[in-house]
């Protein structure tokens, strides 16, 4: 299957996609054979918009997001095919980021693709948009992506933060690996010039600096200037740190993680991934390991910065009573493909795959008698070499032989709403077709 | 009501326990048997072994001590190749030949003994500290500590020397030194397989905590002693073999150290092979449990075993 | 201690089958090499409430509020710092009880004395030995939240399924494989599956195997720790019907402890919500949803999302974090972080200084704090000018209003700070409803 779904696409996207996945396909070797933990996911990030991404355990919406900036150990991982194409923006120029009609009200603008200048050519899709294929990208140019343009925040901020270094080291880092330009501006150092000294600050301001160096800049007369470099990273550090409401961050950036509660080691992370200000944030259950009163706050918090900064959101999750309070479009994601893709309204007043109404129907209401949640039956297939099938047929209760026999692919049957479900368009070809009607279990 | 499609195959019905673990500890050694390196040290291990049960027939055993080294006054210091004597003599006319075979006997006599020895100590006081905690376990390992503080060498060089030059005296003092080690391992192994749920639930059942001991604690937690016990059964000859060589061992007995040690004299007069077979054998024994306990913590290590 | 009225709330005079009376847990912090113990973590902090046979009460809070140490004290995992948990009170016994406990310790006569200490004997977990200790352990078992920790991954299902009944001396060989067949068959499951390992089945397989386990020797209560929380959705809706089926069947008691409301309230007859060691407020669940008496309960509410809601409207969300149960909050413990909290709800030096470290400037000049209670102390800053900024700023009103409120006293001198609270009793559960208590001074109806 190449990409069957590009016909197809309805999205009205009034601008180019700020990332698109393209039959994205990660596999992975084990002992029983390859599994396809993700087999053939498209779909497009909108600027500025928040994509839900759920599932239950296994359905690859992790490996997923991982690919993004190639986080997926490979191996066992192998990237066995698609493209994961990114388009880095830039502060719009006409409004210094307060939104004008040159950026669409976004406050960035696409940066001009690299071999055409804006022209249109192959590379960045006739779009005249710089586009970069992660999957694809030397290792060094993703790093200067990773962190700056594109960031990440994870489920277990007790994880993500290395223990060792305090607050304020673990965000310098950062300003450091991204910044130097603009710390060397700070402290007013030019890109070149200058003697020796400089040079060595220079180096400092982008964390490459030997022992010694760093030896002779702890001692006068460098030692004033180094300060002062320290000072202006310390102000980046705080100001991030205050931006996702931390009380006191002067206080807090001397801290270890482990002195901070969960829900504070989250908004470290929050502020880590939004220092440089990205085009798209990747949120990996981001609240799970929260209690729900903190819960709530991050949510707030992610979306009052979102809408400040208009960065792309795309949010994994497994719960969807949540996803329905954050997210602008769902992607619902099934044994490493996606079931159905719809604007959050859409997909909860209309849910049109089988797995997406089982899934709604399984969380426990108020209005279901006890004992009478709609379960689904049996368990999430292994995805060692599947065989080419619906990957829901053995747990799906619309069932028609046909799903056995051929894979369904993602079909738009309304503005904004896409399913992959031969219930809403049956396959060329005679037999029997799935319905709601009909019930096999 | 609904069940849940299985992931294992699907079972015949004449299967019982039996068979499962049967199943299991085949497919266990299949593993085992897939590196070639453990695989190496599984037939040097076979082949020293059955060199060392079969030493009385594979030479005449010297009467009225077979651990003695024969004389042969006849043939002093022959080089290897000497009729008689294919791996030549020593300079008190010992038969090299017979000192490598049953040195073997020696060497996994000593080993067998003293890890023996060890493991059971060493499993119990690890077992009774963790299982029991609090006090018990505070006097416990402050001993272990003091044992601890001495390097395993030393330490054993100076019970030697204190009891007197002979290899029964090298035996204990190797399982004093050792039996501390094992120790450490289980109490810290208890303490983790203690934390687990499934101790929690057959205390809820009303097991025994002896019977919990047995059934959830003790199988769970053993398989880093069984490793480090495979690997010391290497280390063993070796240290044994070092206690040996500075002549705390009696002289005139037909173990390696003994005979590097009393071999060494004649290298500088160019007799190199009275020290050269013996010490050869010394490195392979300890290579060879090197090598099978790497392959065997690699198989037997919970993390990866979980994941099968 | 026990609240008495709340006991009297909580429980009606119905079949009653366990009884927990102002229990509490508190674990020792050690320090230093010598390992001094230095304060107490108090996990569980004075807890009451009934559970009749055949109903369902959750356990509901947060991380920390002491919830699953309490589910380890009701199965006996972990004996009680103070109060009881009592097992299998006869009506006429439990009024006997109550009576008794409601006489503060030091007060009782010898008679009374005797008396407790029989009841305490026969009826309190950690008392009972023999005969009666069997009789609990048969009748109480525990349902854990992580299937794979609680199998041991050496045993076979059958031998998993089968040991309670073995212990008991109730089965073995062929009786006993059909016993466990009969149990597999009652979750799910069959026997097809009785010789294989845990690892070689899913997280809701593994958790019918733990079900069937439970439920071998046929039990009256058993305790769920957070049986779905490890599970997926359409997973854990196979697991609650199948105890809602069960329970039907067997007329089993559950105690079922959850930070998910949803499922609580799908699940739950009656709800206790704890925070902080201490019960929020208790009482039959379409209460609780439907009429929250405490604002903690309030909160948890309108944090949780729900299909049910209108999707755009904004989760409600607490400030603060949860206080650290080694030192917990005066007056009522929800106190720093309510939304409606009043003068009168236990504001001490400690959310002063907490309050200080907020804010830039003020927790950096501070270098001491001498308490002559928990709501009077000098603070003492390293300048006068930062004692006197101080003084000013808390004149100035940027205190919450009602910290300043219940501030009596504030007397700048020299380098130093006094503050003097309003001294406040722990709030207590009062009375709200059938069955309803709540533990909050708001809409408190005088007795």
């Amino acid at each position: 299957m190449t990409v069957v779904e590009d016909g197809g696409r309805t999205q009205s996207v009034a601008h180019t996609p700020v990332a698109s996945v393209q039959d994205l396909r990660v596999h992975f070797r084990a002992k029983a054979g390859i599994v396809h933990a993700v087999d053939g996911v498209s779909f497009d990030i909108a600027d500025g918009e928040t994509l839900g991404l759920v599932g239950e355990t296994g359905c690859g919406k992790s490996v997923t997001a991982r690919s993004f900036l190639r986080l997926v150990p490979m191996p066992p991982g192998i990237a066995a095919g698609g493209a994961i194409l990114f388009r880095p923006h830039h502060t719009c120029r006409d409004c210094d980021g307060a939104g004008c009609a040159r950026c669409h009200h976004g406050g960035r603008v696409p940066q001009p693709c690299r071999d055409c200048d804006g022209a249109g050519c192959g590379r960045c899709e006739n779009t005249g948009h710089d586009t970069v294929d992660l999957m694809t990208l030397p290792e060094a140019e993703l790093r200067d992506i990773r962190g700056d343009r594109i960031a990440m925040i994870f489920q277990d901020p007790g994880k993500a933060l290395n223990p060792a270094l305090s607050i304020r080291d673990q965000l310098s880092e950062v300003f450091y690996q991204h910044r130097s330009r603009d710390l060397m501006a700070d402290v007013g150092l030019d890109e070149q010039g200058g003697g020796a000294f400089s040079s060595m600050l220079r180096r400092k301001a982008s964390l490459r600096t030997r022992r010694l160096e760093d030896v002779l800049l702890a001692m006068p007369p460098m030692r004033s200037r180094r300060n002062e470099l320290r000072r202006a990273v310390d102000g980046r550090v705080a100001d991030a740190l205050a931006e996702t409401q931390i009380p006191n961050p002067l206080k807090v950036m001397d801290r270890y993680p482990h002195e901070l509660s969960g829900g504070m080691r989250q908004r470290v992370m929050i502020a880590q991934a939004l220092a440089c200000d990205p085009d798209l944030l990747i949120a990996d259950e981001p609240t799970t390991a929260l209690d729900v009163t903190v819960q709530a706050r991050i949510l707030e918090l992610v979306r009052e910065l979102q809408q400040r900064h208009r960065t792309s959101v795309l949010y994994i999750s497994h719960d969807l009573s949540l996803v329905r309070r954050v997210c602008d479009r769902v992607a619902v994601m099934y044994a490493g493909r996606i079931a159905e893709l719809a604007t959050t309204d859409e997909i909860f007043a209309n849910p049109s795959h089988p797995y997406t109404r089982g899934l709604l129907a399984a969380i426990p209401a108020a209005s279901h008698e006890r004992g009478r949640l709609t379960a689904i039956s049996g368990s999430v297939p292994e995805l060692v070499d599947p065989p080419a099938a619906c990957r829901f047929a053995s747990r799906c209760p619309h069932e028609a032989p046909v799903c056995r026999s051929s894979l369904p692919s993602m079909s738009p049957i309304a503005e904004d709403h896409e399913v992959a479900c031969f219930i809403h368009h049956a396959p060329s070809g005679a037999g029997e077709r799935p319905s709601y009607e009909r019930r096999v279990r | 009501m609904v069940s849940e499609s299985t992931q294992a195959p699907a079972l015949t019905a004449g299967d019982s326990a039996l068979k499962v673990r049967m199943r299991r500890a085949g497919e266990l050694s299949a593993s085992l048997l897939k590196n070639p390196t453990t695989v190496g040290g599984l037939i040097l291990i076979v082949l020293m072994i059955a060199m060392a049960v079969f030493a009385p027939l594979l030479t005449e055993p010297n009467t009225p001590d077979p651990y003695q080294m024969p004389r042969d006054w006849g043939a002093i210091a022959e080089p290897p190749g000497t009729p008689g004597h294919p791996l030549g003599t020593t300079n008190v006319g010992g038969d090299v030949l017979y000192g490598v075979i049953w040195g073997a006997r020696t060497s996994l006599r000593l080993s067998v003994l003293v890890v023996s020895i060890t493991v059971v100590v060493g499993v119990a006081v690890g077992s009774l500290a963790g299982f029991r905690g609090g006090k018990v376990d505070e006097v416990l390992m402050r001993i272990v500590d003091v044992f601890l503080s001495i390097p395993e060498l030393i330490f054993a060089l100076a019970i030697a020397a204190v009891l007197g030059p002979s290899f029964r005296n090298i035996i204990l003092a190797l399982a004093v030194v050792f039996w501390v080690k094992y120790a450490r391992i289980m109490r810290a192994q208890v303490i983790h397989v203690k934390e687990n749920e499934y101790v929690d639930a057959a205390r809820v059942i009303g097991d025994s905590p002896w019977r919990i001991y047995r059934k959830d604690v003790l199988p769970n937690a053993i398989t880093p002693v069984v490793v480090q016990a495979t690997l010391d059964m290497g280390n063993i000859v070796l240290v044994g073999a070092t206690l040996s060589f500075i002549g705390l061992s009696e002289a005139g007995i037909a173990e390696w150290g003994v005979l590097v040690s009393e071999g060494q004299a004649g290298i500088s007069a160019g007799r190199w092979w009275a020290s050269t077979f013996p010490g050869l054998m010394v490195f392979l024994w300890a290579l060879a449990f090197n090598l099978f306990g790497d392959g065997l913590r690699d198989i037997l290590d919970p993390r990866t075993e979980t994941t099968r | 201690m026990a609240a008495p009225a709340a006991d009297r709330a909580t429980s009606q005079a119905r079949d009653n089958l366990l009884a927990v009376r102002g229990l509490q847990k508190h674990f020792p912090i050690k320090e230093g090499a010598m390992q001094r113990v230095a304060g107490h973590v108090r996990a569980v902090d004075g807890v009451s409430f009934d559970l009749n046979r055949g109903e369902t009460v959750g356990l509901v809070g947060e991380s920390g509020c002491g919830k699953t140490t309490l589910g380890r004290c009701v199965s006996g995992l972990t004996d009680p710092s103070g109060g009881g948990v009592y097992f299998g009170l006869r009506p006429g016994v439990r009024d006997e009880l109550d009576g008794l406990l409601a006489t503060p310790d030091g007060e009782r006569t010898d008679s009374e004395r005797t008396q407790l200490d029989a009841l305490d004997r026969t009826y309190r977990v950690d008392r009972m030995s023999g005969a009666e200790w069997r009789h609990y352990r048969r009748n109480c078992q525990v349902v854990f939240q992580e299937s794979f920790a609680s199998l041991n991954p050496r045993h076979l299902v059958r031998d998993i399924v089968g040991r309670p009944l073995q212990v008991h001396n109730e089965a073995s060989g062929g009786a006993l494989t059909e016993r466990v067949v009969e149990l597999l068959e009652q979750v799910g499951l069959g026997r097809q599956h009785l010789y294989r390992y845990p690892h070689q089945f899913s997280g809701g397989q593994r958790q019918r195997i733990s079900i069937a386990r439970a439920l071998a020797l046929d039990p009256e209560l058993v305790i769920l720790d957070e049986p779905t929380s490890a599970l997926d959705v359409s997973v854990q809706a196979q697991i609650l019907n199948l105890l809602h089926e069960l329970q039907q069947d067997r007329r089993l008691a559950y105690l079922f402890i959850t930070h998910d409301l949803s499922v609580v309230r799908h699940m739950a007859d009656r709800i206790v919500v704890m925070y902080v060691g201490k019960v929020a407020e208790a009482g039959p669940t379409e209460a609780i949803f439907n009429h929250p008496e405490h604002p903690y309960t309030e909160a948890l509410l309108a944090a949780s999302p729900d299909l049910e809601d209108d999707g755009d409207e904004a989760l409600q969300a607490l400030e603060g974090s949860i206080p650290d149960p080694a030192r917990p909050p005066r007056g009522c413990r929800f106190h720093t972080r309510c939304p409606v909290a009043t003068p009168m709800c236990g504001w001490e030096v400690d959310d002063a200084v907490s309050w200080l470290e907020d804010h830039p400037g003020m927790f950096d000049a501070l270098t001491g704090v001498t308490r002559s209670s928990d709501f009077d102390a000098w603070l003492t800053f390293d300048g006068e000018e930062a004692a006197v900024r101080l003084g000013a700023t808390l004149e100035d009103g940027a205190l919450p209003a009602a910290m300043r409120s219940a501030l009596e006293e504030l007397k700048v001198d020299e380098n130093r700070v006094r503050l003097r609270f309003t001294p406040v009793d722990d709030v207590q559960l009062t009375v709200r409803g059938e069955g309803h208590v709540a533990a909050c001074i708001r809409n408190q109806v005088p007795d």
